[in-house]
């Protein structure tokens, strides 16, 4: 019975491959299955390691094809690898089927994009930089992606990407560098929706740093009794504080607020945490706690 | 169509920063609603709440009467026109604005009388068997809303959809959106941070600041009788005048004083002032450049308001001359006829239309006098 259904498996995966479909003759033994799996196994790597160019370019950005390697795998599947491209990682809560017919019909073949899923959530889109254009473009094609799948597919997408890559073999640090710049972006960056590789300023510094080097920070800020998080409204007033620049007047005139509420809240905080945010020095380790408490929050409960 | 009702909405992101407070609207069927504002004031936040796209923390957001926080975007009946939208490059503009439809299995049939009824309205029957390559930018444009008219929505949302173009095309598909919204009776919500924009197509504007709606009101309303400094300084081209002004009653007359200049405060605005107990502070007066005038007929019809300084820069555009000149160190601007004598560098007098004033209140910035 196990056999069976691994039998069955392999078989739709090799027609879902290749487009062969194959049948087992009535009556044959367990060995026979066997020797049969393994060659249809052996079948379907050789042939995605020769004729699929999503599994090779999966395999390449995870990390999974030896350097030596790529430029000949390359050359068998005809990708060019020192094309200059950029790497761009799309993440939705929904990556369905309609995502998929918009991203293949925005990038057809002839553009030699290449799609690549990554999860059931992230797809990653591989394409050339067209003659004129330049890094800077990439802001602009990312976000019309993210507008478009938002138009067309009515779903809520994240994007983030890479460097210009001029050559297949920097695939990997850009798949792990646009990586870095959704998850950096999604955490520190949440009301965005593009994420530049380049743009993560101090939340690429805290993402990178380890979570008992955290925990020492905020114990050396907070005490023993590190908060969970802060209320909302504590939180939205240090946040309109520090968007003008430390400014009590222009704060409370912009949250309807007293001057001398907004100094009682300061005030609260100094209290709680011995950081008098009205100076910049504290204002900055505030800012920086806070946001070293959200990545261990995320890192807690992903 | 729809009717759209926003409660209370509020956007908090996990980070603390709070993009939309308290934002209360009701939404009319057939209303083509502005939403108005510098960058990050909350305008397009607000406009993914309601589309979906973004998670709404607080409040709540009904269609047709029917609670939508927590509904997903596909099922809430809308459509969008972005900023950078993409046409499908190999595809036709028939199949560009069938495509949709074609995704959600729409049968054939109906996929056709929809794509062409919406081609008809926006004139683009000749082109459907166009590529995208062979059309103008403004016929681009018109597919990508062909695209969101086919669905049928009960409401349209658009989120600054001619800002990629350039000026002149910008004006003609002001007009063509406005047509449509004629056309169609759709309720669209409309994203812009361009006023003139908002100004010409909105039936209402929802002006806002810092995630705060400043004032809801029809384009003359907000233009006439803004509700405080900022909307008297965000709508309107070029922007109204402000100067510092020291409020002065003596029993029935009041008067601004700015620098050397008193200017007599009309029956219909005074009673505000003296009301308020304004004696003695500073307020600050607003006057739009076109209520500034150089005609000696309206000088000397007005010697209770006049200010006189030197022109600083004559700007000629055609149909009116924008003259610009320094009053007490403010720099104002007198949109005047284009018959007028004044030059770099002369001594002019000006006469301002003191009906037509705006005071606010130094400390809070709200209207005094409106």
């Amino acid at each position: 019975m196990e056999h069976s259904q691994e039998l069955t498996k392999a078989l739709s995966e090799l027609k879902r491959i290749t487009g062969v479909a194959l049948e087992v003759a009535d009556g044959a033994g367990k060995e026979d299955i066997e020797s049969t799996l393994t060659q249809i196994r052996c079948l379907c790597a050789a042939y995605k390691e020769k004729y699929n160019k999503t599994d090779f370019l999966h395999g390449l950005m995870t990390g999974g094809i030896p350097a030596y390697d790529i430029h000949e795998r390359a050359a068998r599947l005809h990708i060019s690898a020192g094309d200059p491209r950029v790497l761009y990682l799309l993440e939705s809560r929904n990556m369905d089927e309609a995502v998929d017919e918009i991203l293949k019909n925005l990038f057809p073949a002839q553009t030699k994009t290449y799609l690549v899923p990554i999860s059931d959530n992230m797809t990653a889109v591989l394409r050339p930089l067209r003659p004129g254009e330049t890094s800077g473009d990439s802001r602009r094609i990312a976000r019309t992606i993210v507008d478009t799948l938002n138009t067309e597919a009515l779903t809520r997408v994240q994007a983030a990407y890479s460097f210009v890559i001029d050559s297949l073999t920097d695939l990997p640090e850009a798949f792990r560098e646009t990586g870095l710049a959704l998850k950096v972006g999604k955490l520190f960056y949440s009301d965005q929706t593009v994420f530049p590789y380049n743009e993560l300023g101090i939340g690429r510094l805290i993402y990178q740093l380890p979570v008992s080097l955290c925990e020492n920070f905020l114990k050396e800020i907070f005490g023993p009794d590190i908060p969970d998080s802060f209320d909302e409204d504590t939180l939205g007033t240090v946040s309109r504080f520090f968007q003008n620049n430390l400014n009590i007047a222009e704060t409370s005139r912009q949250l309807h607020m007293h001057r001398n509420t907004l100094i009682y809240r300061l005030e609260q905080i100094e209290k709680r945490t011995g950081l008098d945010i009205r100076l910049f020095e504290d204002a900055m380790t505030f800012k920086i706690a806070i946001m070293v408490l959200n990545y261990l929050q995320t890192e807690r409960n992903p | 169509m729809a009717s759209l009702s926003l409660e209370g909405i509020q956007k908090i992101y996990p980070n603390g920063f709070h993009a939309v407070k308290d934002f209360n609207l009701e939404i009319e069927d057939k209303e083509f609603i502005i939403f108005v504002g510098p960058s990050g004031c909350g305008k397009s936040t607000t406009l993914r709440m309601i589309a979906g796209l973004e998670d709404i923390s607080g409040g709540t957001l009904k269609i047709d009467g029917k609670v939508m926080n927590d509904v997903e975007p596909k099922d809430r009946d809308i459509a969008m026109v972005f900023q950078n939208y993409a046409l499908y490059p190999h595809m036709t503009v028939y199949d560009n604005m069938a495509f949709g439809l074609k995704l959600r299995k729409v049968p054939k049939d109906e996929i056709d009388k929809k794509v062409r009824e919406a081609a008809r309205i926006l004139d683009l029957e000749k082109l459907l068997d166009r590529k995208p390559k062979a059309l103008s930018g403004g016929q681009r444009q018109r597919v990508a809303m062909g695209r969101a008219i086919v669905r049928n929505p009960k409401v349209f949302l658009m989120d600054e959809p001619l800002s990629n173009l350039d000026a002149k095309l910008r004006v003609q598909m002001r007009i063509e959106i406005s047509k449509l919204h004629e056309n169609l009776g759709a309720t669209i919500i409309y994203v812009t941070h361009d006023q003139t924009e908002a100004m010409t197509l909105g039936t209402r504007i929802v002006v806002m600041k810092d995630g705060v709606v400043q004032q809801v009101d029809t384009p003359q309303n907000l233009y006439n009788t803004p509700c405080n400094l900022f909307v008297a300084g965000f709508i309107g081209s070029p922007q109204m005048n402000f100067m510092d002004a020291v409020c002065k009653i003596k029993g029935e007359d009041v008067t601004l004083k700015v620098g050397e200049h008193e200017l007599k405060v009309p029956a219909s605005k005074k009673k505000a002032l003296i009301d308020g107990g304004y004696d003695g502070k500073t307020v600050v007066l607003g006057i739009r450049p076109e209520d500034v005038h150089d005609s000696e007929a309206f000088i000397s019809n007005s010697p209770d308001s006049v200010i006189t300084s030197t022109i600083k820069v004559y700007e000629l555009l055609g149909a009116e001359v924008f003259l610009y000149f320094d009053v007490e160190g403010t720099q104002m601007t007198a949109r005047v006829n284009p018959r007028t004598t004044l030059r770099t560098g002369d001594k002019a007098v000006f006469a301002l239309d003191m009906e037509k004033i705006h005071v606010f209140d130094k400390e809070t910035e709200l209207t005094i006098t409106n």
